[in-house]
């Protein structure tokens, strides 16, 4: 064999092989990922629900558009949303319930990644039991002539999450009043 | 339209891929020792990261979301990383020995490079940037990493003449000075742009 | 077998210490014990699993693309544990982040790959990985211990209080970036002056 055909043999077997690897851990994979993909959807939607009922105890939700509709005993309770927004170190994911008269209900983060120890505090009770009852003009930090107290030393993780519930509440009611019209 | 000076003071300041994000640990102490061997390394992952953030970019967009196949991202990402650090080994080898020379030793090391990989999940997965503003967030990211490298290179050489206790000596002083640089950086947090 | 293997990889070949490797997840996640533990089992899943199908494989892998086969099978273990873990313990997923994928590329893997893996039985890589695994383990842990402690003021782990809270003021910054160098520095040149490392 000349030298060049053996380069050539092992050449092929090399792309062989990989290809070989490539396409069983593709496989492999392609099979975990359905094994898990239900899991996860339904690991998200616990923390969802979790949340749900953390805002409204006894409440039937009823899902309508990108919102929920808090029922008790069939009548209707309040609103509830899902929503995503910046904070400072990432995404912070917060569920909010908001009540027929226009006031927060209750707030809660479901994730985020805040700096731990200090941003994180935002998802903590202490800072978001302040959200509750407080109407849309409350709605800002302290020293923006709001009513909310921001954690110390985070103030933009705390803007962040009094901005996302701010803007959702305000949506909300903008589109309640769309709908008595 | 996407914030683009915003997305490259945040990459290059405010989350500095080292000192506040932790990525590329590896290159950052093992390289800093001298600040020519720095910046060329610097220089060949700011290459690298954005020539990266461009083809995960249009893999992603337009090969893995339209196969519904995103958890193969891990993979695929790494393998178009390999593979263009390996291209462009060939390449320089090839066409400027010269430059071979002087980066030769490092290109394979920017495999294994955590930064790059994380810039690419981050533009796609975590961020879902444009076409543009992963490309910005890429270079941004890059001189980011060269401001680090250089900073730490120049404390370093200038550490070589103190004189430490000797349990301090050597890697452990190099992390004592990333302590300081990273509380320094610690000022740019909170910045809104 | 040779024992040996297991234990040289704890203290005196430590990954993390000894050897400056695999910092990245170090100093990322190690805000707290519990994402350390988690990071701990999903890194001795993606090393010895990784590890030992290349030992088993290694005759059949050409020398000159060992490389990229290695990277595919520890990418690909890494997916896999990340979309495990996404749907077993999505706390833990949103803890850990990109540090999760970043799996693949720890050069403590790929490292222990070529070095130990595609040359050794895979008895003694069993053995390998596992011990570098344990190192691993006790470097991370150790280091989250120190920062939860001083910037928590409290070690609490899966909601138990380990250590309960000292002070209402903690040293915060120990969770931040300069807490993490500052960590490993001092640890490290208290290991050098013991002449453990």
């Amino acid at each position: 064999m000349s030298k060049s055909s053996v380069l050539d043999v092992i050449k092929s077997k090399s792309v062989v092989v990989l290809t070989l690897i490539c396409l069983i851990t593709g496989g492999m994979l392609a099979v975990t990922y359905n094994l898990t993909r239900e899991r996860i959807a339904e690991a998200e939607q616990a923390e969802i629900n979790q949340a749900l009922s953390e805002i409204f105890p006894s409440a039937e939700f009823v899902e309508e558009n990108d919102y929920y509709m808090a029922l008790e005993n069939g009548e209707l309770i309040g609103y509830a949303m899902i929503v995503e927004g910046r904070g400072f170190g990432g995404k912070i994911k917060a569920a909010i319930g908001i009540r027929l008269d226009g006031t927060i209900q209750r707030v809660r983060v479901i994730s985020h990644s805040e700096t731990p120890g200090l941003g994180s505090k935002v998802a903590g009770d202490e800072f978001l039991a302040q959200f509750e009852g407080k109407t849309l003009e409350e709605l800002k930090l302290k020293k923006e002539g709001g009513e909310i107290d921001a954690v110390t030393g985070a103030t933009i993780s705390s803007r962040a999450v009094v901005d996302i519930v701010r803007e959702e509440l305000q949506k909300m009611m903008g589109r309640l009043a769309e709908a008595q019209e | 339209m996407e914030n683009l000076l915003g997305i490259a003071i945040g990459a290059i300041l405010i989350n500095n891929i080292v000192l506040t994000k932790f990525l590329g640990l590896c290159p950052f102490f093992g390289v800093s020792t001298r600040l020519k061997n720095a910046t060329t390394m610097g220089l060949a992952v700011t290459f690298v990261m954005t020539a990266s953030s461009i083809l995960t970019w249009l893999v992603y967009e337009y090969l893995l979301v339209p196969l519904h196949i995103q958890y193969m991202r891990i993979v695929v990402f790494i393998l178009v990383i390999a593979s263009f650090v390996q291209l462009t080994e060939m390449f320089i080898k090839a066409s400027s020995p010269t430059l071979h020379r002087s980066l030769g030793i490092y290109l394979p090391l920017i495999t294994t490079n955590c930064a790059i990989l994380g810039v690419t999940l981050m533009n796609t997965v975590v961020e879902g940037y444009s076409l543009i503003a992963a490309t910005v967030n890429g270079v941004a990211t890059g001189v980011g990493f060269i401001l680090a490298l250089v900073l730490m290179a120049g404390l370093r050489e200038r550490l070589e003449l103190a004189d430490p206790p000797q349990a301090f000596q050597g890697l452990p002083l190099a992390f004592i000075s990333a302590a300081l640089l990273a509380l320094a950086f610690q000022g740019f947090s909170g910045m809104i742009l | 077998m040779k024992f040996q293997e297991f234990t040289k990889g704890i203290i005196k070949n430590n990954a993390v210490f000894a050897l400056a490797l695999g910092l990245c997840p170090t100093l990322a996640i190690t805000t707290s014990v519990e994402n350390a533990l988690g990071m701990s089992l999903a890194f001795a899943f993606v090393l010895i699993s990784s590890n030992l199908i290349i030992s088993a494989l290694k005759r059949f892998i050409p020398q000159e693309v060992r490389i990229p086969c290695f990277i595919v099978i520890i990418a690909s273990l890494v997916t896999a544990i990340d979309l495990f873990i996404h749907g077993y313990s999505p706390t833990l997923y949103e803890h850990l982040g990109i540090f999760l994928p970043l799996i693949v590329v720890n050069c403590i893997i790929l490292g222990r790959a070529e070095a130990f893996a595609s040359k050794h039985s895979v008895s003694d890589t069993f053995l390998d990985a596992a011990g570098v695994s344990v190192g691993f383990a006790l470097a991370i842990i150790s280091v989250s211990a120190i920062r939860e402690l001083l910037g928590s003021g409290t070690i609490v782990i899966f909601g138990h209080e380990v250590v309960p809270a000292f002070t209402s003021s903690p040293a915060v910054v120990m969770l931040l970036p300069p807490g993490a160098f500052l960590t490993i520095g001092i640890l490290l040149a208290l290991l050098k002056r013991a002449k453990v490392i």
